[in-house]
């Protein structure tokens, strides 16, 4: 299972799950659910961060938080 | 249930607007209250507090409040503490008697959680189903009386920037509060460990509803409102039940979802492209590896200029006024010490309020464009990871450069970064960035320490002296902000999960509230301080012990009749002598043993006392003491204070060491009283203006100290 870091810019994937719970409660709250279809759009230009699209939204989020959401 | 009949009768009614970030709540609140609004302060927290005046069908006016956006009751920021901490407590005096909702309906599902959550609350609702001209743009059809039906609540499309269908609004709102209230059965349905513990907290408290006790449970050490003991009793339940926390709010919002999805299914149509949009196309542009970055220094360097140059004609024009108003006033009245005061002490006190005017609404008119248009988030997008590891915010950017503006629109602009301690950390050291206050104060002592000629033909040694300045304060706000992020604790855990918005264009009424609602603040809440300490300083530098201040008049005019000057060289004089016999002169004389190991006799002690007020105020002073009057011509105190000898060992006073000591102590220290009141009111205490203060002012110190010893 690869997490959402892993994803290449540009490619789609369907969340299987959260492996931190504060996490996965804070990304559902904003509509992204398990089999949520994210894209992952790009990286920022510092690193860091990426730039996802899930649900017909934008959404910035960190390194850190993308680690925690596993893909299918 | 609560009867809500009964209450219309005995007290003003509270209705608050609820909803998701970016739902478009404050555009609706704008269009309800429009100028009728009052900004303030959650109690202890700098949380924005708007509240404005509904008028109801039955001639009542109801209080509407605005509270902070979230996504659900489950806090992790300060804003969200504040809209639980209302919700979760019957008796706060925000308490809403009803709600009114706004859910983005372009994006219905994610707006739907924090609805049914409350809804299980029990406080009677409208939905407002907001953004209806985005919807019809987008081919987004949906039925509102499907879902009014399916969800038992009053539901009405509305479009907060079109200002269309308010009278729906309205009309939904008086039914509401006029027919007698009965919840519906709750949307969620408890877990067993949910059902054991909130029965408990529900029975212990006599709460309203199940969801209410779940509440409570949840977040037992947030809520605020609630006796320690209090908090301690239902934490201790939460361990003896094995209550888990976050798996239960993980259920409960997955069951939530679950709910209602399939029930806006039903009533939503939109018609799914895969087209790309606008807003992507867009962002495949500004927030690019390459342009992304440098889009952003070139708005960056438009802001800068904007609130550098348009400003300069308008802050020309109240300084001028200020000098009229002083100058008539000293036409009409006697030469008295009431004269003085109305004109050394409160005209330029107001005076030195409203000079900040302009530069706080051109940033916060910018700032607000891009707010709205949402290309901020875009911003925080690209720089968290380089701000991180300063402990700030991609917003923080905004502040640093603006501070080198001035650090007084810098520091207001920081409310919008939700963490408090990337908030704090760019308003404590934001007032580093060199402003244009220190300008004046850089020429005058600059001359003193490099001279005026080129280097390689091209560069001139004044210049690139200049930009060091200016490297060296940027280098110390980011050093300090380091160890602040060392120092500084937090509970909070630093997240970023930002939603980039759709971009949109600005509802320009939204701006120009903002851009009023800013200046109203800072003339009212940090005037009063500035004014306060304007008069403090007025006092210090007129009055002096006993009758010293006369004798010095006296022994100047004597000096001045002797030597045969004439009267603006005798008035000159005597102000020189004036100041050095008042409070002011003897502080700068008592404060001399600490200053010489910097190199500074006393005079530039007053300077340093009385340029507290604003840097600037350092050459007026000069001026002052030196006798050469009242002149804004830098030049003339420049070559005064070269002719300025020790009178022990015959050298110039401005020697090259003393100089660069000066410029060093000018960039670090906290040289603003208006900064330190916008501070204290940023930061709801005096707490952090005055550690502000202290760090500042030991670092100027410190650095100033060290330069003059190296190079004495």
């Amino acid at each position: 299972m690869i997490d959402l870091n892993a994803l290449e810019p540009g490619k789609s994937a369907t969340i299987q799950s959260f492996s931190d719970e504060e996490t996965a409660c804070k990304m559902m709250s904003m509509g992204i659910l398990p089999g949520s279809t994210v894209k992952l759009v790009r990286k920022a230009p510092f690193g860091g961060a990426i730039y996802i699209k899930a649900d017909n939204q934008q959404f910035a989020i960190r390194n850190k938080e993308a680690a925690c959401v596993m893909l299918s | 249930m609560r009867n809500v009949e009964l209450e219309i009768s005995t007290k003003t009614l509270t209705i608050a607007l609820l909803g998701n970030p970016n739902c478009g709540k404050s555009t609706v609140f704008n269009q309800l209250t429009g100028l009728r609004q009052k900004v303030g302060n959650f109690p202890g927290v700098t949380v924005d507090k708007k509240l404005g005046k509904l008028a109801l069908a039955n001639g009542q006016t109801a209080t509407l409040i605005d509270l902070p956006g979230t996504y659900n009751l489950y806090p992790t920021s300060q804003d969200e503490r504040v809209v639980l901490n209302i919700l979760a407590n019957p008796e706060d005096e925000f308490y809403p008697d009803a709600i009114i909702y706004i859910a983005d309906v372009t994006q219905l599902e994610k707006h739907f959680l924090l609805f049914s959550q409350v809804k299980d609350l029990g406080i009677p609702m409208v939905l407002a189903l907001n953004m209806s001209d985005a919807a019809a743009a987008q081919n987004i059809t949906y039925d509102t009386n499907a879902i009014a039906k399916a969800f038992n609540v009053p539901t009405v499309a509305i479009s907060g920037r079109m200002g269309d269908n308010f009278e729906g609004l309205n009309a939904a709102i008086n039914q509401l509060i006029t027919q007698p209230f009965k919840a519906s059965t709750p949307f969620y349905q408890f877990s067993s460990f949910e059902k054991a513990i909130s029965e408990k907290i529900q029975e212990k408290h006599q709460l309203a509803n199940p969801f209410h006790a779940l509440l409570w449970a949840q977040n037992a050490t947030r809520l605020t409102f609630l006796p320690s003991e209090a908090r301690s009793e239902i934490s201790r339940l939460v361990k003896d039940h094995n209550f888990n926390r976050l798996a239960n709010q993980v259920r409960e919002v997955m069951q939530r979802f679950d709910r209602f999805t399939p029930m806006l299914k039903k009533t939503v149509q939109r018609t799914d492209t895969n087209q790309i949009s606008l807003t992507e196309r867009i962002d495949d542009i500004v927030t690019h590896r390459v342009w992304g970055p440098l889009i952003f220094f070139a708005f960056m360097l438009i802001v800068f200029q904007a609130i550098y140059a348009w400003s300069a004609f308008p802050m020309d024009m109240i300084e001028a006024g200020f000098a009229g108003l002083t100058e008539t006033v000293n036409t009409l009245l006697p030469d008295t010490w009431y004269r003085s005061l109305l004109t050394d002490g409160i005209i330029a006190g107001l005076g030195g309020i409203l000079i900040f005017i302009p530069q706080i609404a051109i940033l916060f008119l910018l700032i607000s464009i891009l707010e709205e248009v949402g290309y901020m988030a875009r911003a925080v997008f690209m720089f968290d990871n380089v701000m991180q590891r300063f402990g700030m915010n991609g917003r923080s950017i905004v502040a640093l450069v603006s501070s080198g503006a001035c650090a007084i629109p810098a520091v207001m602009s920081t409310r919008t970064i939700s963490n408090w301690k990337e908030r704090l950390i760019t308003i404590l050291v934001a007032p580093f960035i060199s402003c244009s206050a220190r300008i004046p104060v850089y020429t005058v002592l600059i001359g003193f320490v490099v001279p005026s000629a080129t280097i390689w033909g091209i560069f001139n040694q004044q210049g690139l002296a200049f930009m060091g300045l200016y490297i060296v304060s940027i280098i110390a706000a980011l050093g300090s902000a380091w160890v602040f992020k060392k120092i500084l604790k937090t509970e909070e855990r630093s997240f970023l999960m930002l939603e980039l918005p759709e971009y949109r264009m600005p509802v320009f009424k939204n701006v120009l509230l903002n851009v009023y609602e800013k200046v109203k603040t800072f003339t009212i809440e940090a005037g009063k301080v500035i004014f306060v300490i304007s008069i403090v300083l007025w006092l210090l530098a007129s009055y002096g012990p006993s009758n010293k201040m006369e004798l010095a008049e006296k022994e100047a005019i004597t000096f001045a009749t002797q030597n045969n000057l004439d009267a603006d060289a005798t008035a000159d004089l005597v102000a020189g002598k004036q100041i050095e016999a008042s409070y002011a002169g003897h502080l700068g004389k008592f404060i001399e043993p600490a200053i010489r190991p910097l190199g500074y006799d006393w005079k530039i002690g007053i300077a340093l006392i009385t340029s507290f007020a604003a840097r600037e105020v350092f050459i007026g002073t000069m001026a002052t003491i030196y006798s050469i009057g009242s002149t804004d011509d830098e030049g003339t105190i420049r070559d005064r204070m070269a002719k300025e000898v020790n009178p022990v060992t015959g050298k110039p006073i401005y020697n090259f060491a003393t100089s660069l000591s000066l410029l060093v102590f000018y960039i670090f220290a906290m040289m603003c009283m208006s900064t330190l009141a916008v501070v204290k009111r940023e930061t709801g205490g005096w707490k952090w203006p005055i550690i502000q203060f202290l760090f500042m002012t030991i670092l100027a110190y410190l650095g100033a100290f060290l330069v003059y010893q190296i190079f004495s």
